[in-house]
């Protein structure tokens, strides 16, 4: 079968022909083109692609006769912005946050217990795309989430809100927010042990779905297509990720560094089995797990990154000093497409690559407490240990190119945090690249034949 | 009418698992909804999920030794956090050495908690004391 796969990224539209080997779940690439995405008018770009790679003018005809079959995503908006507002920081919040960014999409803000006037303020100045609105287990607290949905109530927001908070007053919160766009589903913390998530995320998805259409050529391409919908870039490459989880054998494991210029992206599949002597606490983590770190990346964010800063054992390893990274970082404000030419630019790079994927490794994974108890020492973790995660793989523009780079160095500048705790980072592991960029497109390949996808995506990583 | 809802856990760096599972199965079997935090608690944790769940009652347990220094302070935090009616228990071995339940239970009553629990209780007892706060609490 010959299946296109698109994705429309917000400075280029990349896509490859691929040729499907249903019996044997194996797949050939046939041709690929990269081309500048008009922001105003994604159809235009997408439509030249499209034409490129399968050598027809008028590819939509193949189509209809099916010939060809089409995936596409889009990520073009930059990722939808959500808000998450739960009651107490370590519980509901924080599934709410695993939600929205496993969802796929991005943290704006994040707000616990009552909203003040000034997170009112900041919430309308913000005007993100969704909100978030949990709190309470099914049967539990209703004193602040009806206070705070009341609040809701009065403020100018127009945005779609989502709420997965204590199920026994969804109706008062129905009612006091009927005048708003409301969807309310589940709660994400219907027993205090038992977090569940899902309704919430699949809420947001929708709201995804509805809104990325909306104009600048994507409702277009629905037309053109004949009703062929794109799906978000960052939720196609999620489920891109469970797909090689369980169809490629000696991957059902594995860490996934995906950086771009604005955001870097860390997904991980790991199933948390403490050993003994080890006490879990706090949440439950879900099985394939994505964090999104807005303040790291290779160049809109530069400026975030080079202030976060390395350890001083990493700036004397590179020979560079803190104030020359901030002027590199701050030189890349408005170029997103620079390409260093000389060495000093190239450490440079080097430099804020290795802050990125530690930085966001460390926030992504857990941590150990180590307590000394009367039964003897006692490991207490929170989040997840990936110590023993043997691979990790580097995908995005620049890890994508850059063959001299190693994450293991720069992983190992982050062992103990400021609070005394140790980072369970993956220590030793395998390091693959994928070298032509290609898991995005893989990933809309995926929808349709994901053992086949998953597949090729193995194999065409190289280990470096 | 919705069911009670508790949190229960063993406070501090104590790992004593057995008896916390035989305490939520006890009152779970009386009626009363648990939220089971398990083992090594700490203050904090107690109240989030106090919170979180609307709970009226935490049950806080300790069984070595060092109750005395792990419970001090609990009924403070609550307040200061917004659970200004919210019952307080608290059982297990309390001290180090051998000293009277009374004495015990006084330094307890002192701190806050409501009720005071030597290790040898009935747990039906503590359920039924439960109950019959709660009713009271709630009239």
């Amino acid at each position: 079968m010959i299946v296109a796969g698109i994705d429309i990224g917000s400075t280029w539209t990349k896509g490859v022909l691929f040729d499907v080997d249903t019996e044997n779940d194996d797949v050939r690439i046939v041709k690929r083109s990269t081309l500048p995405t008009r922001i105003d008018n994604l159809s235009s770009s997408f439509v030249k692609v499209l034409r490129e790679i399968s050598g027809e003018a008028d590819p939509f005809h193949l189509m209809q006769s099916g010939q060809m079959k089409l995936q596409y995503s889009s990520s073009a908006k930059g990722g939808l912005a959500v808000s998450a507002i739960g009651l107490v920081p370590e519980i509901t919040l924080s599934i709410g946050k695993i939600a929205a960014q496993s969802a796929g999409a991005r943290l704006a803000q994040v707000f616990s217990y009552h909203l003040t006037s000034q997170d009112l303020l900041t919430l309308e100045e913000s005007s993100p795309d969704i909100i978030l609105f949990a709190g309470g287990t099914d049967g539990g607290d209703s004193q602040y989430v009806l206070s705070n949905a009341r609040k809701i109530a009065e403020t100018s927001l127009n945005c779609d809100i989502i709420y997965a908070g204590n199920r026994s007053i969804s109706d008062d919160v129905r009612d006091i927010l009927k005048h708003k766009k409301l969807t309310v589903v589940e709660n994400l913390l219907p027993n205090f042990n038992e977090p569940q998530p899902e309704p919430a995320q699949n809420a947001i998805r929708e709201v995804f779905l509805k809104t990325i259409v909306k104009g600048k050529g994507l409702d277009e391409i629905e037309r053109m297509t004949g009703g062929i919908s794109p799906l978000p870039t960052p939720f196609v490459v999620l489920e891109f990720v469970r797909a090689i989880h369980k169809e490629v054998q000696g991957w059902e494991e594995f860490l996934m560094i995906d950086m771009g210029g604005a955001t870097t992206d860390i997904y991980s599949v790991h199933k948390e089995v403490p050993a003994i002597g080890t006490i879990l606490r706090g949440i439950y983590e879900p099985i394939i797990k994505r964090t999104v770190e807005g303040d790291l990346g290779m160049r809109v964010s530069a400026h975030a990154t080079a202030r976060v800063g390395a350890s001083n054992a990493a700036y004397h390893r590179m020979e560079i000093e803190p104030e020359k990274l901030i002027n590199y970082a701050d030189s890349l404000i408005n170029k997103p497409d620079f390409l260093p030419a000389d060495q000093q630019s190239k450490n440079m790079d080097q430099m804020l690559a290795g802050i990125c994927t530690g930085q966001a490794c460390a926030r992504h994974v857990g941590r150990w407490a180590t307590m000394f108890t009367v039964e003897g020492e006692v490991k207490v973790q929170t989040g997840r240990d990936l110590t023993k995660l043997d691979k990790v793989i580097g995908t995005g523009g620049w890890l994508s190119r850059d063959s001299e780079f190693q994450p293991s160095s720069w992983f190992s500048d982050y062992t103990i945090d400021t609070r005394g705790q140790e980072i369970l980072m993956p220590k030793h592991f395998n390091y693959y690249r994928d070298e032509e960029s290609i898991f995005p497109l893989l990933a809309n390949l995926a929808r349709e034949y994901p053992k086949a996808a998953a597949n090729a995506g193995v194999k065409l990583l190289v280990k470096s | 009418m919705t069911k009670t809802t508790i949190i229960l856990g063993v406070i501090g760096n104590d790992c004593h698992a057995v008896g916390n599972k035989i305490i939520e199965n006890s009152l779970m079997q009386a009626g009363i909804n648990v939220v089971n935090l398990g083992v090594m608690v700490s203050q904090d944790e107690f109240i989030d999920a106090a919170i979180e769940t609307g709970a009226t009652a935490i049950l806080v347990s300790s069984i070595y030794g060092h109750g005395e220094i792990d419970c001090e302070g609990l009924r403070g935090r609550c307040i200061e956090r917004g659970l200004k009616d919210i019952l307080l228990y608290v059982g297990g071995n309390l001290v180090i050495g051998k000293r009277d339940f009374e004495d015990i239970e006084k330094i307890f009553k002192k701190m806050g908690y409501d009720r005071v629990f030597p290790p040898s209780v009935d747990l039906s007892d503590v359920a039924k004391n439960l109950k019959q706060d709660i009713a009271r609490l709630a009239s």
